[in-house]
């Protein structure tokens, strides 16, 4: 196993090349000009000129490309060209921040919607089952967008249950928390359980299972022992893959729940041609997926005595 | 199959504790609403406003952006600074004893400070208690601002203005980054005493005081920023009305009361303005509330949502939310009723010209004044306002916005209207009879938005009852920026923001020199207008200036090297407890004149 972990990080180095290679040609040559959206109008032709400088970006093409590649080695990705902050810094307070925003629900999404997938699967062809595939099909087809202003506007403003919006650090914070967590679950709910479902159902068909019951093993032993453990294999592959991304926050539910995560600085970075960020953040994304991906390769081998990682 | 495990009991329970959960995660009180509560009892007035972008840099000569100025402005102290309520916009002193006072050479100016001034209390500082400010501290903002590593930003405000600062600049460029401010002077800046700086401008220049009162001139202590260094950008040491107790860039940011603070409360109030309570705190030390709160709330429905439920006192009014809680009629704005119980409204006009630029180089739009004459005519402002802004706008006669000296509330002039007729006629002395062989014209925007979309259609089918077709180039800030400034356009959107409230800051768009690199984007060159421009440029406001205005005016009715649209009015609400209310365009976050009545409950 060993050989086949330090293999897949030797791939990481290409693969990390190839993503910091199209992430820089993709915001040198299409995205917005740092130092005129910094400057706006009013900028004059000297001032353009020596912040371009400053900013080391009168340097050839390849000059800035090496010194990206550098920084990733080295992890030390400079500051912001917009706030002058120092990234490492802004990346790890709002990982923490956006990580509490999406681990929570994350992991009691996991919980519900493997349980409630396990339930209908259970009861499959069943009037229960059909309600709940209705319901479920009708809540992935609102938009996310819709959830949130709805939630917000009913919730918060109308019922008084919860802060509109805002954030506090510590304990404290968990006022602001509530409300996005339960968009969360319920947003997730919809295409989650749908799949979850069709994974047991897919399971509780097969000849092992007939096989088990013929031996005589309880129901319980069927679902936890046999069923659950089959199962796992995509589970897993679909739940682990998006621990990286909730590091990433949610721009949506940042932006209008006034949290100050990754997902919101992101998007403000892109729009302002923050570069800077942009660079760091992609390339960090990066290797936080190539490391869950490898994690996910990792826990078949356990959750699967089939599977060999050589 | 499985029922052992999903036994109705169980099944019963699942539902039964999920639902427990989810009520009582949703029965949580919102304990951000009993705290407001707790300090409405304790007597503590705190102002709630919401910034609705983050902040850049709060080291003022590293800003340029109104969400930075907006703090700075209430943090630090700048030597001059706007009258609260005079309109038009009017300089006074700040941190000055009085105004500049003119030497006899005609060019110097003595700048005396205010006596016992301190800045705040700052582990910078010896024994940490905040110093006084002095000569020395002016001297040294001064040569921090002109200095190229600190401020790239916003130097233009001052360039060619003072004796030997452009020098100096020059200077901090060959030095590098480690320039010794001790062993290097701008030469036209002088100390005279402790509390006296002398500065010799240029030439004698009536402009050359408003930089004094831009944020990015904020007095700053050497001390703090060689402690502070990089992180001097969020740690400020002013003398401002608040000092910082809360820092969160992206959060809630918490000013409180500079209790050393030495502004007494006298603004300029019309008759008006003193019989609607105006001056109620005339002759007392602000600021008035003790606590702003700032959180950061970039989308428009929850920072709504918040300011309906009375968790927020000021908040500006888009379009939608306009078209929602307000109408005009016959001319006049107001609240709808069930608003107008609980919040009041403003409107001020603001310090921005918009327009449409054409490109004077291009070979069709740019050589042929009557087709330029013929989309003026084409056009009408007043009804693009009414129907695709809401009414919420005045059209433009002159370059200037309404509320600065020499606009056409000054000077009687009139532009174009729409006339069909005349457009036509136009495009027939242009040589296009109907439209007739004239290509389409395209337009260059800076967004690609819906609305400026919107915008664009309205234009087109105006355009299109005469006969000329426009075609639109929707692009990214930068990617117009760059389009323009290579003269590769026939026409654009355009629109300019006062840096000083002064009508040359207008009339320099279109002077000669001036043209792409510069503002002059139109490369308009006219010897009478160039003319014009120079003599006025340094004349205080006035009949005879406005009478160079005047004549500006109707050179560029005649020429076209653009075409006049509109001036922006600004809308806002705030709750009825406010007192003091008054948009100032020059001062976006006048929290230190703003009061609250404490008893006046929550509007919602």
């Amino acid at each position: 196993m060993l050989t086949y972990i330090i293999r897949r990080i030797t791939y990481m180095v290409p693969i990390l090349i190839g993503v910091a290679a199209l992430v820089f040609v993709l915001f040198s040559s299409v995205g917005e000009d740092p130092v005129r959206v910094a400057l706006g109008t009013h900028a004059t032709p000297e001032a353009i000129a020596e912040l371009r400088h400053q900013w080391g970006l009168d340097q050839p093409l390849y000059m800035q490309f090496l010194d990206f590649l550098r920084q990733i080695a080295t992890f030390d990705y400079g500051r912001s060209y917009n706030t002058g902050e120092n990234l490492m810094d802004m990346f790890k307070q709002g990982a923490l921040i956006s990580l509490s925003l999406t681990l929570i629900p994350y992991l009691i999404g996991v919980f519900l919607n493997v349980s409630v997938a396990i339930l209908i699967a259970y009861y499959r062809g069943s009037w229960f089952d059909r309600y709940s595939t209705f319901i479920f099909v009708a809540s992935m087809s609102i938009s996310y967008m819709v959830y949130i202003i709805g939630f917000q506007y009913i919730l918060a403003f109308k019922f008084n249950w919860f802060p509109i919006n805002g954030y506090e650090e510590g304990l404290a914070g968990m006022n602001y928390l509530l409300l996005p967590w339960i968009i969360s679950i319920v947003v997730s709910a919809g295409p989650n359980i749908r799949m979850f479902r069709t994974v047991f159902l897919d399971e509780t068909k097969a000849d092992y299972v007939r096989t088990a019951f013929a031996k005589g093993a309880s129901e319980n032993s069927v679902l936890f022992k046999h069923i659950l453990k089959n199962a796992m294999i995509p589970i897993l592959t679909y739940t682990v893959i998006v621990i990286p991304f909730l590091i990433l926050g949610s721009f949506l539910m940042e932006r209008f729940f006034s949290i100050p995560g990754i997902g919101d600085t992101m998007i403000t970075a892109i729009n302002n041609g923050d570069f800077p960020v942009i660079k760091a953040m992609t390339m960090l994304i990066a290797i936080f997926y190539i490391v869950f991906n490898l994690i996910t390769d990792i826990l078949y081998a356990y959750v699967d005595p089939r599977v060999k990682l050589s | 199959m499985l029922k052992l495990f999903f036994t109705k009991r169980r099944l019963l329970l699942l539902s039964l504790s999920t639902t427990v959960m989810a009520w009582s995660l949703a029965c949580t009180k919102n304990k951000q609403e009993e705290s407001k509560g707790d300090s409405a009892a304790n007597k503590t007035k705190i102002f709630q406003y919401l910034r609705t972008s983050a902040h850049k840099s709060l080291d003022p000569m590293k800003q340029f952006d109104s969400a930075s100025a907006e703090l700075i402005d209430n943090v630090y102290s700048k030597l001059l600074q706007y009258d609260y309520l005079a309109r038009p916009y009017k300089l006074v002193p700040d941190l000055l004893e009085t105004m500049p006072v003119k030497q006899k050479d005609g060019l110097t100016y003595h700048l005396t400070l205010k006596k016992g001034v301190k800045f705040i209390d700052d582990p910078a500082f010896k024994d940490g208690k905040g110093k006084e400010v002095t000569a020395d501290d002016v001297i040294y903002t001064l040569k921090r601002f002109a200095d190229i590593n600190v401020n790239i930003k916003s130097y233009m405000l001052i360039q060619g203005f003072v004796a030997g600062m452009d020098e100096f600049r020059a200077e901090t460029k060959k030095l590098g980054k480690a320039v010794d401010y001790s062993k290097l002077e701008i030469a036209g800046v002088k100390k005279v005493d402790k509390y006296t700086v002398s500065i010799k401008f240029t030439r004698d220049n009536p402009l050359a005081f408003y930089p004094f009162a831009f944020s990015g001139m904020s007095i700053v202590a050497k001390e703090a920023v060689d402690k502070y260094k990089e992180d001097f950008a969020k740690h400020p040491v002013g003398t401002g009305p608040f000092y910082i107790k809360k820092y969160s860039r992206r959060g809630k940011m918490i000013l409180a009361k500079n209790p050393n603070y030495y502004e007494v409360y006298s603004p300029m109030a019309s008759k008006e303005e003193e019989a609607a309570g105006f001056l109620a705190n005339k002759g007392k030390k602000v600021p008035f509330v003790d606590e702003v709160h700032l959180p950061l709330i970039e989308e428009s429905q929850p920072a709504m949502l918040k300011f309906l439920k009375g968790e927020i006192d000021w908040i500006g009014m888009n379009k939608d939310d306009f078209a929602k809680m307000a109408y005009k009629k016959d001319g006049v704005f107001h609240l709808k009723e069930q608003y107008a119980k609980n919040f009041k409204m403003y409107t001020e006009p603001g310090l921005n010209a918009e327009f449409f630029r054409f490109n004077m180089k291009d070979k069709l739009v740019g050589k042929n004044k009557a087709l330029r004459q013929a989309i003026a005519y084409a056009l009408n402002a007043q009804e693009w306002i009414e129907l695709m802004r809401n009414g919420r706008g005045i059209p433009l006669n002159t370059m200037v916005p309404h509320p600065i000296a020499g606009s056409e509330n000054d000077i009687k002039f009139d532009y174009y209207t729409q006339n069909i007729e005349m457009a036509k006629k136009k495009l027939v002395e242009a040589g296009f009879p109907g439209g007739k062989g004239l290509p389409p014209i395209t337009i260059e925007y800076r967004a690609t938005s819906k609305s400026t979309r919107q915008d664009f259609e309205f234009i087109r089918n105006e355009l299109a009852k005469v006969g000329i077709t426009l075609k639109g180039n929707f692009q990214t800030f930068s990617s117009f920026l760059k389009r323009v400034e290579s003269g590769n356009f026939q026409m654009s959107s355009a629109g300019w923001g006062a840096d000083y409230p002064d009508g040359e800051n207008f009339y320099q768009l279109l002077y000669g020199p001036n043209k792409i690199p510069g503002p002059n984007s139109s490369n308009f060159e006219n010897a009478e207008y160039d003319k014009l421009y120079e003599t006025s440029r340094f004349m205080p406001n006035g009949p005879e200036r406005y009478k160079l205005f005047s004549r500006m005016s109707e050179i560029v009715k005649e020429e076209v090297p653009l075409i006049l649209r509109w001036n922006v009015l600004a809308f806002g609400l705030y709750q009825k407890r406010v007192k003091n209310m008054k948009r100032n365009m020059m001062m976006d976050t006048p929290f230190k004149y703003l009061d609250l009545e404490l008893n006046n409950k929550k509007a919602h």
